[in-house]
């Protein structure tokens, strides 16, 4: 072995490389994390994190339900979590619409409901705790090659869609009235952009779980807002922070032998405190208010 | 779908609005009372009457943003929801000044409805966006983000998407509410604008002064007081009656001054004086 300092790095980076399950891993984790950044930058700028976080919880039952049908296939697993995610996000839009009931009282209602329906539906299976472990705080080393090819067409499918339907994205994220006066189909826009959030949310499974998964739709989009001006240069640069902690994340969890969503998770956070930092000492010196 | 809105006929030759037996009921009460009204294409209306009195329940009826109780709106003959050539500038507190946008993206969101689904801006529409913000004396600032515009400029983007979408009529919803009056003037010459290119206008406001500056007036409490041009509309017993007790008219040497109480907790205010 020399002693040059770029060999050690580049031993460093390569040695996790040496196992499969942490090129699968890293690929899916960087995958995973540009869906949620794109999808997050609207739940950010619409003011929906908390209906993304308890969409990710209700998917709870359904991912039981899926397991307690297929014994773990994860194919299986992931049609019935990304058909609860629809059912749900359409049920609180309709519940809050139908009855006098405000909508983060609805979302409360649901998301508390759902997930206890999936933990009670889990806990009927012996040594529950290890599966309920996994889909509350993910399993980004147990991917296989089907679970890639699975992620990465649903990312090109999210891609595709935000790119045909940015204008009317954009027009109901700024401006729900105008969608109404321009004539566009609002109901259908909602319905599509919370089918985006359910497929984020159930792809980030593998790599955040549950518990986590807000962060992963919320942190890098609201990290990227702080120093973008339009939306696409937004949902770059949240793209490239979140697959960027997807990838740090793991090496770190790699080598300080750590959780690796939590991993993921903290260096998401880390960028967007770091952004923040740095956007407030800018302020600083150029004088202006920090909080504008 | 979209193809079929835009190819929508317009009837130019009849009235550019119609209501008819208009009525809306929030809650029990009733926010608009059996309106009926015709704006021929063209014309420049405003709106006044107290708060409460409906005003923005009526531009929310003509947006289609509320639906009717009962009875019938019509905008160059179409039902509302058939229509995608009416404006509505609200107040704009409603929107999020921070969003990543800039003011020529703004003025861009007026043509997503022409441009129908899967179909990107061309240079053309560019050119138009262009061409409206020059209308609104804002060419220079189209690159900047939203939150760097200061009142009267936010207004003013807002009249350029409308002029982008190619909107008539056009419904403003107190757009001269918290301005200086540089911009409010600014505001008024861009109306005189519009008029002479013959787009039909409604303008919501407090203020009576203004209201007779309009080829009409509709004055307005739930039920339609009066419509007409100022000397038939500001009448003693006209706006009496829209003000009800709230209202005070004094005859003075200097002309005939109108004393209301348009907030309830301010106190008497004068609401315009009308000579």
């Amino acid at each position: 072995m020399d002693m040059n300092p770029w060999g050690a790095m580049v031993d460093w980076l390569l040695e996790p490389l040496a196992f499969e399950f942490m090129q699968r891993g890293l690929l899916i984790a960087a995958v995973v994390g540009i869906i949620c950044a794109l999808v997050g930058c609207y739940i950010v700028l619409r003011g929906m994190a908390f209906l993304g976080d308890a969409l990710a919880h209700a998917i709870l039952p359904g991912l039981a339900v899926g397991y307690l049908v297929s014994a773990g296939d994860r194919g299986t697993l992931f049609w019935w979590a990304l058909g609860t995610a629809v059912v749900t996000s359409v049920g609180i839009g309709a519940l809050s619409r139908g009855v006098r009931i405000k909508q983060d009282t609805a979302i409360g209602i649901v998301f508390a409901g759902m997930f206890a329906l999936g933990i009670a539906l889990i806990s009927t299976v012996r040594n529950y705790a290890v599966d309920l472990t996994h889909f509350l705080f993910g399993n980004v080393l147990g991917v296989t090659r089907a679970d890639l090819w699975l992620t990465a067409g649903v990312g090109v499918a999210v891609l595709v869609i935000i790119f045909f339907f940015y204008k009317e994205f954009l027009v109901l994220s700024f401006d729900p009235t105008l969608v109404t006066t321009l004539r566009l189909p609002a109901r259908t826009l909602e319905v599509l952009l919370s089918i985006l959030m359910a497929v984020a949310i159930v792809v980030s499974l593998q790599t955040v779980g549950v518990a986590l998964v807000v962060a992963l739709l919320v942190t890098p989009a609201a990290a990227a807002s702080l120093v973008t001006k339009n939306l696409r240069s937004m949902m770059f640069l949240a793209s490239v922070i979140a697959a960027g902690s997807g990838v740090i994340g793991l090496y770190a969890s790699y080598y300080l032998n750590v959780a690796s969503g939590a991993a993921i998770v903290l260096t998401c956070t880390f960028f967007f405190i770091l952004i923040w930092f740095g956007k407030s000492v800018m302020r600083k010196v150029k004088g202006l208010p920090v909080n504008n | 779908m979209s193809k079929s809105k835009k190819k929508t006929e317009h009837s130019w030759t009849g009235p550019a609005l119609e209501l008819r037996n208009l009525s809306l009921r929030f809650d029990g009460h009733s926010a608009l009372d059996n309106l009926t009204l015709t704006v021929d294409p063209g014309l420049s209306v405003a709106v006044v009457g107290p708060n409460g009195a409906g005003k923005s329940t009526l531009f929310n009826v003509l947006a289609g943003i509320l639906s009717p109780g009962s009875g019938e709106v019509r905008i160059h003959g179409h039902l509302p929801a058939q229509h995608l050539c009416l404006a509505y500038v609200a107040q704009s507190s409603h929107v999020d000044w921070t969003f990543p946008v800039s003011v020529e993206e703004v003025v861009m969101m007026g043509r997503v409805g022409l441009l129908g689904l899967f179909r990107q801006p061309t240079r053309k529409d560019w050119d138009f966006v262009r061409e409206s913000l020059s209308r609104v004396h804002l060419e220079d600032l189209g690159r900047r983000q939203i939150s760097e515009l200061s009142g009267g400029q936010k207004q003013r983007m807002f009249i350029a998407r409308a002029l982008a979408q190619e909107a008539d009529p056009i419904l403003l919803d107190e757009p001269l509410a918290g301005l200086d009056i540089p911009s409010q003037d600014q505001i008024l010459n861009i109306l005189d604008d519009l008029k002479r290119r013959g787009i039909t206008v409604l303008f919501a406001t407090h203020d009576l002064e203004l209201a007779s500056r309009f080829d009409r007036i509709l004055l307005l409490n739930r039920r339609l007081i009066a419509f007409g041009d100022r000397d038939e509309v500001l009448t003693t017993n006209n706006l009496t009656e829209a003000y009800g007790g709230t209202m005070q008219v004094i005859e003075t040497p200097e002309g005939r001054i109108m004393i209301g109480d348009s907030g309830g907790h301010h106190g008497h205010e004068p609401v315009g004086r009308h000579g």
